[in-house]
């Protein structure tokens, strides 16, 4: 991996250690790069929880809760942004700043990397800002959007495009066009050697709690009342959803009939039907998928046989339920779904970058590791283009932190010398200023 | 159809808002919290929603459902921060007063959205109001000013962007109000007995007064960037070659490499640096040549490359947007009891199920639900 490191000739020198935050609104992807090093992120539930018995968990304390039965969720991020700073410097203080955190650092000695989403409102970029300085005292600090990272990346090993030995890795990558499908929303951005083509940055409102949400709502109206398990229905949503490729076949075969019929597929289940074993919160804390066994989500139910489980059968709820990735109308809402996101993004960009952009795809984010959504993608977007246009889209190795390895390199990369800001900067020019620089960006030298 | 007598009247600002926020009067409204209104986008949405066949009540229902799918929790509830387990924290020094707003603001970003919303609408038409309330937001000028030329490795942001699409002339329009706003300010500083002196700290720009300013620097930069015209693309060497063009990189098995074709005079993408491939019979089949779209000059490269960021609002994909009709596909019905195609509707409440079965069952609830 190339690592430059060219200092600038005035002032002192950047602190030695790089505490690199990628800042979700589920999880904190959080770890050092230090001596030209990156350590391995940790992934941090970015909330205060509390269970059903009123017991609080702060962040990474939450691997402690083995009960997550009606568990309950306080977020400092909202659609993506930081927005309640009384919890989120709760969370930062136990993680990284206490005597006791898990990845202690004295901020006074450390430049932090932020990744934010883009779009953000000002006033919640200029709250950060002030926190980072004003309250942590951070040495150092750049703030920049989390698909940007993700050029900083060996992108065509992503891609396993053939390539000599002895050609060097392109950092940043010249072209790419990356997809960012987290908690909050999907957001599509194209990137060309680093710096984000803003004018043709597009977000649909979609992301993995709309998904959660809408997997409890089907399930609260068709089994049990599930509208207090968000966090079990999210297990079982990463455990049995996925893309359909066939989406009117595969609807076809998990529909029972009409009056009184039971169709075949829908008896032996037909590949789409499994059972889910939901946590008793006694012996089981978390679910289990289990092949389908014709009716023996009926018989438990009906005590026809003795058992403690309960079980439920699930047919097109685990591809209904990602379908809103695609098709976001079909809970009414006006937005196009993600291939139309793609094409509208490009629509605004010269005809001549588009081979470039989609020939490169890359998808990260929570949502990239449903089954087949690559597939999917790439499938709706050949229709749309033009016969000879090559279509490559891939997930990175770890879609989950990826912007998080994007921003560790980014760290490494002389480029984080031309954008980082001092305390001293700060105090100096004011949050004004540090806002117009993070905003302007790397340019474009000519 | 029986509505009861009752048809709702669906509502965009329905959040609570702790203290105070400015509420934008956004003209008529769009029937979801979840599909917030930027007029001019509004606007040319408007045939899309006259064609809908929703009714009111309908749009209610949806806006209701979409607004719950959208919670972190399925309730209201308030958890505190617990307290420390007897660690002796980071030291605590004082907050400065900008921390101490931040941390005690209970604001949602529904709320610092309608903020932002509000601040842009008057900027719009009172650019003098839209300053005394972007300084009561305590709110540096926005990034999309581009004003960030001084000083610092920061580069100039070019406002020429994609030679005057809608959008970047909406962003200049916005620009340039916030420039007013800026000047504005500028006027007033005096009247407010500021220092002379620029504030070292950064505190004392805390509420309603006006952000630092940019630092001038020794290095010839200028900080007087008072006007935004379509400047040209900043000190360009390379203005002269604008038919330069390239192949895409990395675009793996592509459109048929002819570097003669291609002069490798991108200075910001470099070119095809891999030897071309193999002649093939079928290289002057005339049936079989591709077209390759012309690659963009670095002058449209620099325009893309410098642009400003969208507003939160100006990135949400709608329908309509390019690349897409209304919405590009008629949207499908679900059973609402089983989740197959609803091909028939409920005669009582319009409620869409697959098929008798399933019909049935929704009725016993319909019925259930209101008693007849
Ligand atoms: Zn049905
Ligand atoms: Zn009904």
């Amino acid at each position: 991996m190339v690592t430059n490191r060219k200092f600038r000739s005035a002032g002192p020198p950047p602190p030695a250690t790089t505490l690199v935050l990628d800042n979700g609104a589920d999880t904190i992807k959080a770890g050092f790069v230090a001596g030209g090093k990156a350590s391995e992120p940790r992934i941090i539930p970015n909330c205060i929880a509390r269970d059903r018995h009123k017991k609080l968990y702060v962040g990474s304390e939450l691997e402690r809760c083995r009960d997550f039965g009606e568990i309950a969720f306080r977020r400092p991020v909202e659609k993506g942004f930081i927005v309640n700073w009384e919890a989120q410097r709760e969370i930062w203080d136990r993680e990284f700043f206490d005597d006791t955190a898990p990845q202690e650092c004295d901020p006074s000695e450390t430049r932090l990397i932020l990744a934010e989403q883009p779009n953000s409102l000002p006033a919640l970029q200029t709250h950060c800002d002030q926190m980072v300085f004003e309250e942590f005292g951070f040495a150092s600090y750049y703030r920049g959007i989390g698909p940007s990272f993700n050029a900083y990346q060996d992108v065509q090993a992503v891609f396993r495009t053939p390539r000599e030995p002895d050609t060097p890795v392109e950092i940043p990558a010249e072209v790419i066009l990356l997809i960012d499908s987290g908690y909050s929303h999907t957001t599509v951005t194209p990137i060309l050697q680093g710096r984000p083509l803003h004018q043709a940055i597009r977000r649909l409102d979609v992301g993995g709690k709309l998904l959660t949400n809408y997997l409890t709502r089907l399930l609260s109206i068709r089994h049990f009342d599930m509208r207090n398990e968000t966090y079990i229905v999210n297990e079982m949503k990463e455990a049995v959803c996925y893309v359909s490729l066939d989406f009117k076949g595969d609807l076809e075969k998990s529909w029972k009939g009409t009056r009184g019929e039971r169709r075949e597929d829908y008896v032996n289940g037909a590949g789409v039907a499994k059972d889910y074993v939901l946590p008793d919160s006694h012996t089981r804390f978390h679910g289990i998928v289990r092949e389908y066994e014709p009716g023996a989500s009926s018989r438990a139910r009906k005590g026809a046989v003795v058992s403690t489980e309960d079980v439920l059968t699930l047919r097109n709820e685990r591809f209904a339920v990602p379908e809103l990735l695609f098709n976001p109308s079909d809970i009414g809402m006006r937005q196009p779904g993600l291939a139309d996101l793609v094409m509208q993004s490009l629509s605004v960009l010269p005809i001549g970058l588009w081979p470039g952009l989609l020939a490169n795809i890359v998808v990260v984010g929570g949502n990239a590791k449903l089954d087949n959504f690559i597939q999917r993608l790439q499938m709706e977007l050949l229709e749309r283009v033009p016969d000879e246009c090559v279509v490559r889209v891939a997930r990175p190795a770890d879609p989950i932190t990826s912007t998080w390895q994007g921003a560790a390199n980014f760290a490494m990369h002389e480029h984080v010398e031309q954008l980082a800001v001092t305390k001293r900067e700060y105090e100096e020019y004011g949050a004004g200023w540090v806002a117009r620089k993070f905003a302007a960006g790397l340019g474009v030298s000519s | 159809m029986n509505n009861f007598g009752v048809i709702e009247i669906a509502s965009t600002t329905t959040k609570s808002t702790p203290g105070w926020a400015y509420v934008p009067d956004t003209g008529p409204t769009l029937p979801a919290a979840l599909q917030p209104t930027n007029r001019k986008r509004a606007a040319r949405n408007q045939p899309a929603l006259s064609l809908s066949d929703l009714s009111a009540r309908e749009e209610t229902r949806i806006r209701k459902e979409l607004e719950a799918l959208d919670r972190d929790n399925p309730r209201d509830l308030s958890i505190p921060i617990p307290p420390k387990p007897g660690g002796s924290g980071r030291a605590q020094n004082k907050h400065t007063s900008n921390v101490r707003k931040i941390l005690q603001s209970q604001k949602t970003f529904a709320n610092h959205l309608d903020d932002y919303q509000a601040m842009l609408a008057l900027a719009e038409t009172n650019p003098a109001a839209a300053a005394a309330m972007n300084a009561a937001l305590a709110k540096p000028s926005t990034p999309t000013t581009a004003t960030a030329k001084s000083a610092s490795p920061a580069p100039t942001q070019s406002p020429s962007a994609a030679g005057g699409s809608k959008r970047s002339a909406a962003a200049a329009k916005r620009a340039a109000a916030k420039e007013k706003q800026e000047q504005e300010k500028e006027r007033k500083r005096p009247a407010k007995q500021q220092p002379p002196k620029p504030d070292p700290s950064p505190s004392t720009q805390d509420s309603p007064a006006p952000p630092a300013q940019p630092p001038v620097q020794n290095d010839g930069a200028t900080a007087a960037d008072v006007e935004m015209p379509d400047a040209p693309p900043a000190t360009g060497t390379n203005t002269s070659t604008t038919t330069t063009t390239t192949t895409p990189p990395a675009t793996a098995p592509q459109p048929q490499p002819q570097p003669q074709t291609y002069p490798r005079e991108s200075l910001i993408l470099p070119p095809y640096q891999k030897p071309p491939p193999r002649p093939h019979t079928g290289d002057n089949d005339p049936l079989l040549v591709s077209y390759v779209p012309p690659f963009p000059t670095d002058d449209e490269l620099r325009a893309l490359m410098t642009a400003p960021p969208l507003s939160y609002l100006e990135a949400r994909a709608k329908w309509g947007d390019g690349g897409g009709e209304e919405a590009r596909y008629p949207p499908r019905t679900f059973c609402a009891v089983c989740g197959y195609w609803g091909r028939v509707k409920c005669m009582r409440c319009g409620t869409r199920c697959c098929a008798l079965d399933c019909l049935t069952l929704h009725g016993e609830e319909c019925v259930g639900r209101f008693g007849g």
